[in-house]
């Protein structure tokens, strides 16, 4: 079963963060016979931890070491010390995902061509194209169980309440409306059983129908005997030797003490907060900037989308927690179009949250009080709703930063979150909140709440893909191109963001990279 | 104080938007049953903290009924009754009565609540009966810790308390017995 590896074996890949980048890497990996070892931050969860309770879930798995989000956006006042919602455990992320998995569009693989300069953006085109990802997008989906896809040829979710009352909506304003596309088993499959919508998707899925690399790729990579997955292991420091390659990962362990773990390859898969976090407090005399950070890139060009959450008070019941989290999407302004008044598109993802989440998102922080607020949540019964996700343009000023004095638990400085709005952003969100309304009250809506954004699980751009070594952080393939042994395999190295989940587009990633790494390594390139 | 909280919850229950959004408010006062004659005669005088706690005594009867009435004036639901207040408030009595910075974090902020309530109105917070002019007083105090204290303890208590979210309409787990595929209400509606 599980692989032990001794600290100087430097013959492992070292993966860090066993989330959807990390933990498919493992997996793909292993499955060829490449050893690796994962060091995950947080704790290794069972099903038995999980409860359909959702502060209860948001206390256990949350990410919740200290960190800073700044800036002039609502968010830094709502939740000063939260900007991401996302899980320190096995399986990262892939924990908390409502599942949705959507390819991204062609021309978002291109946004700087597509829709030129916008003054104030750090525009690029990914050095990859969508034709590139098709292959990797189908082994995804087959892996992930993605329901409605031709690769699973799963059907989806029988229609929930809420998914017909939105879908009536956008048919009465001539909006195209689509069930989701879901990495969750709608029939038994791949040793997983079929969801039976219990509606709380991001507590951790109790069942298991929802893929997570906590019980799919995780155990899988370990039961190949060629990987270790050690948990609580929080990584310190990226060690490099006098030629400038990575020579192993320095971490504090489950007890505090520090250990090295010497590596063939490291890969860096720890969220977009981290990841740059972890590069930047590598740094050393040879790179005083941080490892792999000769753009300057690193930490830069943080996206979380565009979003916000639209929830109407309706004439009747809906009963929205009866329903997969997101049971459909309205795709009808996912297209870039320069007409609208801004560049490229967004998604409107119908999402339920429980009463004990609304009561906190539907007029978040020190404001959320009142008669209008307690009026609204008592019609909890009829409200419908989305999660608006648009594409979140790379502004550089958008970023990732370590506090000039205040350190965390391991001693590491913490992380300074800055996110400002766009004016894209701004003008995005507006159209969308407007086209949500026309939505509502197209089905007698008596009242349209607009919710700000809350705190991102999408969390993209930090060590961005480029062609060219001088505007980005990684290649085509995901490795730095300042240092060949070093890549970075989660959702940071997103060029652009896209409208879609990311969760897909990072697991076609990391099935494609891990190909890339059995090859060099097969050349002894790496 | 009787004959006050009684004025004021007619008063703000008339003051409030209800009658335009009656509609849509059925759902809840129906879950109510019987509480929505209950809520007119809640007031018995007492306060948000049980009655024989440390705090309660620390903070005194009127100090007690203030809370409450803030309590209701934050998250105002007219058909809940007192109790749920008194208990959602619970854990936030509990440590106010073995933690004296708590207390103190209750004390000053009931003082400073009457206080800014006396200067606006010439009368303490419970004396002032619209509750749109407590919303005023309550609304200069929105980002002091005291007032984030209560709420938070409000929010948690009232819409994560199990007890009350067949009220609120909301379902909580399911998994236990099979998730809402079967349910029969699953992708039903007829009003559309």
């Amino acid at each position: 079963m599980s692989a032990k590896f001794d600290l100087n074996d430097d013959s492992v890949v070292v993966i860090i963060g066993s989330g959807a980048g990390g933990g498919t890497l493992a997996n793909e990996l292993a499955q060829k016979g490449i050893k690796s070892v994962v060091l995950e931050a947080g704790k290794r969860f069972t099903f038995n931890d999980i409860e359909n309770d959702e502060w209860k879930m948001f206390g256990k798995i949350s990410w919740l070491d200290k960190r800073y989000i700044v800036g002039p956006a609502r968010i830094a006042d709502d939740f000063p010390n939260l900007p991401a919602w996302i899980v320190k455990g096995v399986g990262g992320a892939t924990m908390h995902w409502a599942g949705v998995a959507m390819r991204l569009q062609e021309h978002e693989f291109k946004m700087k061509t597509v829709a030129g300069t916008v003054p104030g953006a750090n525009m690029l085109d990914w050095p990859i194209t969508l034709d590139e990802m098709k292959p990797y997008y189908e082994k995804a989906e087959d892996k992930m169980g993605v329901c409605g896809t031709e690769a699973t040829g799963m059907p989806y979710h029988p229609e929930s309440t809420h998914y017909k009352v939105v879908a009536e909506g956008a048919k009465r304003i001539g909006a195209s409306c689509e069930q989701a596309t879901l990495a969750i088993n709608t029939q038994p499959r791949d040793g997983r059983t079929a969801c039976q919508v219990n509606g709380f998707c991001m507590q951790g899925c109790k069942v298991g129908a929802k893929w997570s690399t906590m019980y799919t790729e995780i155990p899988r990579a370990e039961a190949t005997g060629k990987c270790e997955v050690r948990t609580n292991a929080m990584v310190l420091r990226i060690e490099h030797d006098k030629t400038g390659k990575v020579t192993g990962v320095l971490y504090a362990d489950k007890d505090g003490n520090q250990q090295f773990q010497k590596a063939r390859v490291v890969a860096v898969a720890g969220n977009s907060i981290e990841s740059p976090r972890m590069l930047l407090n590598s740094e050393s005399n040879m790179f005083r900037n941080g490892l792999a950070n000769s753009s300057g890139q690193v930490g830069q060009n943080y996206m979380t989308h565009t979003t916000g959450g639209v929830y109407a008070e309706l004439p009747g019941k809906v009963e929205m927690f009866k329903s997969t989290v997101v049971p459909g999407i309205v795709h009808e302004w996912k297209k870039h179009d320069a007409n609208r008044g801004f560049v490229a598109g967004y998604e409107l993802e119908i999402l339920h949250l429980g009463l004990p989440f609304m009561s906190a998102f539907l007029n978040p922080g020190k404001k959320g009080w009142g008669r209008e607020l307690s009026e609204s949540l008592e019609n909890y019964e009829n409200m419908a709703g989305f999660w608006i996700c648009g594409e979140d343009l790379p502004v550089e000023s958008n970023n990732i930063t370590l506090h000039a004095t205040e350190k965390d638990q391991y001693g590491l400085p913490v992380p300074v979150v800055h996110k400002a709005d766009h004016f894209n952003d701004t003008k995005m969100r507006e159209h969308a909140y407007a086209k949500s309304k026309e939505l509502f009250y197209s089905l007698g809506a008596t009242k349209v709440n607009n919710l700000p954004p809350y705190p991102a699980s999408h969390n993209m751009g930090t060590n961005r893909m480029s062609e060219h070594a001088s505007d980005g952080v990684v290649n085509r393939w995901g490795q730095s191109h300042d240092i060949k042994n070093l890549f970075v395999s989660d959702g940071s190295q997103f060029t652009t963001s896209g409208t879609e989940n990311p969760t897909l587009t990072i697991v076609a990633l990391a099935i494609r990279q891990a190909d890339y790494i059995a090859d060099q390594m097969k050349r002894k390139e790496l | 104080m009787d004959k006050n909280n009684n004025s004021e919850n007619m008063l703000s229950r008339e003051s409030s938007s209800e009658q335009s959004r009656g509609l849509n408010r059925r759902g809840f006062l129906k879950g109510a049953g019987g509480a929505v004659l209950g809520a007119a005669a809640f007031s018995t005088g007492l306060g948000l903290f049980s009655s024989n706690s440390y705090a309660a005594e620390r903070i005194g009867k009127r100090g007690n009924a203030t809370l409450l009435r803030m309590a209701r004036d934050i998250y105002p639901h007219d058909t809940l009754e007192d109790k749920y207040y008194q208990q959602v408030m619970k854990p936030l009595s509990d440590e106010s009565s073995t933690d004296s910075l708590t207390l103190k974090l209750m004390e000053d902020g009931l003082n400073q609540l009457d206080k800014l309530a006396v200067d606006q109105y010439g009368m303490t917070y419970l004396a002032v009966k619209k509750e749109s002019d407590r919303v005023v007083i309550l609304k200069t105090l929105e980002n002091s810790a005291f007032f984030q204290k209560v709420k938070g303890a409000l929010m948690m208590g009232i819409y994560n308390n199990e007890e009350l979210w067949p009220r609120f309409g909301f379902g909580g787990s399911i998994w236990e017995k099979g998730g809402y595929i079967n349910d029969p209400s699953y992708g039903k509606v007829d009003w559309i």
